[in-house]
């Protein structure tokens, strides 16, 4: 095959294009940084560079460290807890859709799929919250862990079930044969053969439940309970001229989900990937 | 070990619905204890339902079956104590083989000291012992095969049934594997069941055969026995490669003598006399029709054999396989090819024209309504 030859003009373009997009996207998270580091003083002189490390301003972390600390760990709560409890329901549900034909096997999956088209939060807001209320669930923090399971289901259902109908049958006959029961056919067959597929369903519900907003802005009242999203909004509000610590807040908040992806990036990248090929 | 009886055994999908289906109808069957014992027939002809069903892996529709001398219909395929091997192995791929060995017996709680006990006892029955840590993805085909092999040994079941366990390896794996699991026969002395659709693996491995079609068991026999007295048509035509060759045409009787007569106008159709063996037989069928059968090694290029006929032919084909040749035959008649098998002496040519010879003592008579050996 002969080698093509690219110019050094159109390499020049390319990559200045490549850095541009990278550059337009890591602006923000690069200014988040700069400014946690700054008073307001140093933040209006010199709003885009680094201080010198000698001018650093250290504190604006530790003063937002003690705000954020009880809004992550109430989001790590509420998110581990929701998670852990929608992969279990989408696990069974997968493996009885695309195991077994029973009566009404495919309205139920279809029904299930169509709730992907309801209208989202901010539609159902009302509806939402007055069923909330009438199960005294307003201002508890068991209100984000049952709404944030219910939302996580219909795409994983989605992506198991496909996953699972494309193990080979012979698997699971094996394991009744050595007598394995349903319970012994998902442990050891479908969690470990579809791993990255569940991978990718815990990380995208868990990112979704991380990131809600709405919801527990409407939920919750009591500031011991809000998770990281509602309390960076307060505290954008009541420190809105304290830049500095603002950041420094934002940023804490953003390390649980860079630590979350950096180490499960592989694990997502190949679980997307794999329905894309049938092996 | 056990024997398996099988009565009036029945497997209906979607029964009374429109598009209800009888993929086994009614079958009686009765394997000894430690026979091995093949189902054999083309592909939907209800050998690998019938198996499933013997597995548990599918309801039976009808009839019971017994294993030992329990009645099994509604009992769950691990309380029936027997261990399958599939078709493309069915291993856990994220398992080690020793632990894809150990599975069935980690489920049934044996002891640590048991399990390995019977896994290495199972690895070196089948040189599997350097193996023991790999996985599955680092095996050959031949490889996985015997340790799926393996995970049924070590369970030491009643019954050992095979679902067609060949199909999914090379032609020289094949061979090697079909004489592996003939050594295990002849050394666990089990009862087992094998399925396959390839008729060499069940005349080389069968006890006793069992020919299915449509649903239905044609004939039960020893190969020997299968091959030289095929009860019906399609026993005939199916064991046997190539198969046996049939002609249709009409006898008739005159001046105390039986022939046979090719159907057709054709002026050089095959005519001849019936075998004195037969001739009773053919009279008390009441029939005139009959279908001639006669094996391809049964046709001779010499009039060696004592009830020999001669006729003649045109080669349309030669085949050469080395040790012999198949020649595909053009009669006169030229209503349909025969097949003869003959040695590789003599070099053929297409077209050329050849005189050969059937020997009678190894003929076939059918009912061509029935399509049954007139007896």
């Amino acid at each position: 095959m002969a080698k093509v030859e690219s110019s050094p003009v159109g390499n020049i373009i390319k990559h200045g294009f490549v850095w541009f997009i990278l550059g337009f996207a890591f602006l923000p998270l690069y200014l988040m940084i700069v400014i946690s580091f700054k008073t307001n003083e140093q933040f209006q002189k010199n709003p885009w560079f680094f201080d010198p490390i000698k001018d650093w301003q250290w504190q604006n972390w530790s003063s937002a460290w003690e705000i954020v600390s009880t809004y992550i760990s109430n989001s790590v709560f509420v998110s581990v807890l929701s998670t852990s409890i929608t992969i279990c329901i989408v696990l069974s549900a997968a493996y009885v859709i695309a195991r077994y034909r029973f009566p009404g096997r495919n309205i139920i999956f279809y029904l299930i799929l169509g709730t992907m088209f309801l209208p989202g939060t901010a539609a159902s807001l009302v509806t939402t919250f007055n069923l909330y209320d009438n199960l005294n669930l307003v201002n508890s923090i068991y209100s984000l862990v049952i709404a944030g399971t219910i939302s996580g289901q219909v795409m994983g259902i989605f992506l198991l079930k496909n996953f699972i109908e494309d193990i080979p049958k012979e698997l699971f006959e094996s394991v009744q044969i050595d007598g394995g029961g349903h319970f012994a056919q998902i442990r050891h067959i479908v969690i470990p053969m579809s791993r990255s597929v569940i991978g990718v369903a815990v990380i995208m519900d868990f990112l979704s439940t991380w990131n809600n907003t709405i919801f527990p802005l409407i939920m919750l009242r009591d500031p011991e309970l809000y998770t990281i999203p509602v309390g960076l909004l307060y505290l954008e509000g009541e420190y809105v001229k304290q830049w500095g610590e603002m950041m420094a807040g934002f940023a804490i908040g953003s390390i649980p989900l860079l630590l979350l992806f950096l180490f499960s990036m592989k694990l997502f990248v190949k679980g997307l990937g794999a329905g894309a090929v049938k092996g | 070990m056990s024997k398996v009886t099988l009565t009036q055994l029945d497997k209906t999908y979607s029964p009374g619905k429109q598009d209800a289906f009888r993929a086994v109808k009614g079958i009686d069957l009765k394997i000894k204890d430690g026979e091995f014992m093949v189902l054999v027939g083309p592909s939907g002809c209800g050998k690998s339902t019938t198996l499933r069903m013997i597995a548990g892996l599918e309801d039976i529709t009808g009839g019971s079956l017994e294993i030992g001398d329990r009645v099994v219909n509604n009992v769950i395929p691990k309380n029936r104590n027997i261990a399958m091997v599939f078709q493309n192995y069915a291993l856990y791929p994220h398992m080690t083989v020793y632990n894809n060995m150990a599975f069935g017996l980690k489920l049934m709680k044996y002891s640590k000291e048991e399990i390995h006990k019977r896994v290495s006892n199972a690895a070196g029955i089948l040189g599997l012992e350097t193996m023991l840590d790999r996985k599955p993805k680092a095996l050959s085909g031949g490889q996985r095969q015997r340790v799926a092999l393996g995970r049924a040994i070590v369970r030491q079941p009643e019954v050992f049934l095979f679902d067609e366990p060949l199909s999914n390896l090379d032609a020289k794996m094949r061979v090697q594997t079909r004489a592996e699991i003939t050594r295990l026969h002849a050394k666990l002395k089990s009862t087992m069941i094998y399925v396959t659709h390839d008729q060499v693996e069940a005349m080389t491995m069968g006890d006793r055969i069992c020919v299915m079609k449509d649903g239905e068991i044609m004939q039960v026999d020893d190969p020997i026995n299968l091959y030289n007295n095929p009860q019906n048509m399609f026993v005939a035509g199916f064991i046997g490669s190539p198969p046996m060759n049939f002609v249709h045409g009409t006898v008739s009787e005159k001046e105390g003598n039986m022939t046979f007569t090719e159907n057709g106008s054709a002026p050089n159709a095959l005519q001849f006399g019936v075998p004195a063996s037969w001739v009773d037989r053919i009279k008390n069928s009441g029939r005139s029709d009959v279908v001639f059968g006669i094996r391809p090694e049964c046709i001779q290029t010499t009039s060696e054999a004592p009830n020999s006929i001669p006729f003649d032919a045109k080669i349309d084909l030669a085949e050469t396989m080395g040790a012999e040749t198949y020649l595909y035959l053009e009669t006169d008649g030229a209503q349909h090819t025969m097949i003869a098998r003959v040695d590789t002496k003599h070099r053929y040519s297409i077209n050329e024209s050849t005189r050969l010879y059937l020997n009678m003592d190894e003929a076939h008579f059918f009912d061509p309504e029935t399509e049954s050996l007139i007896q």
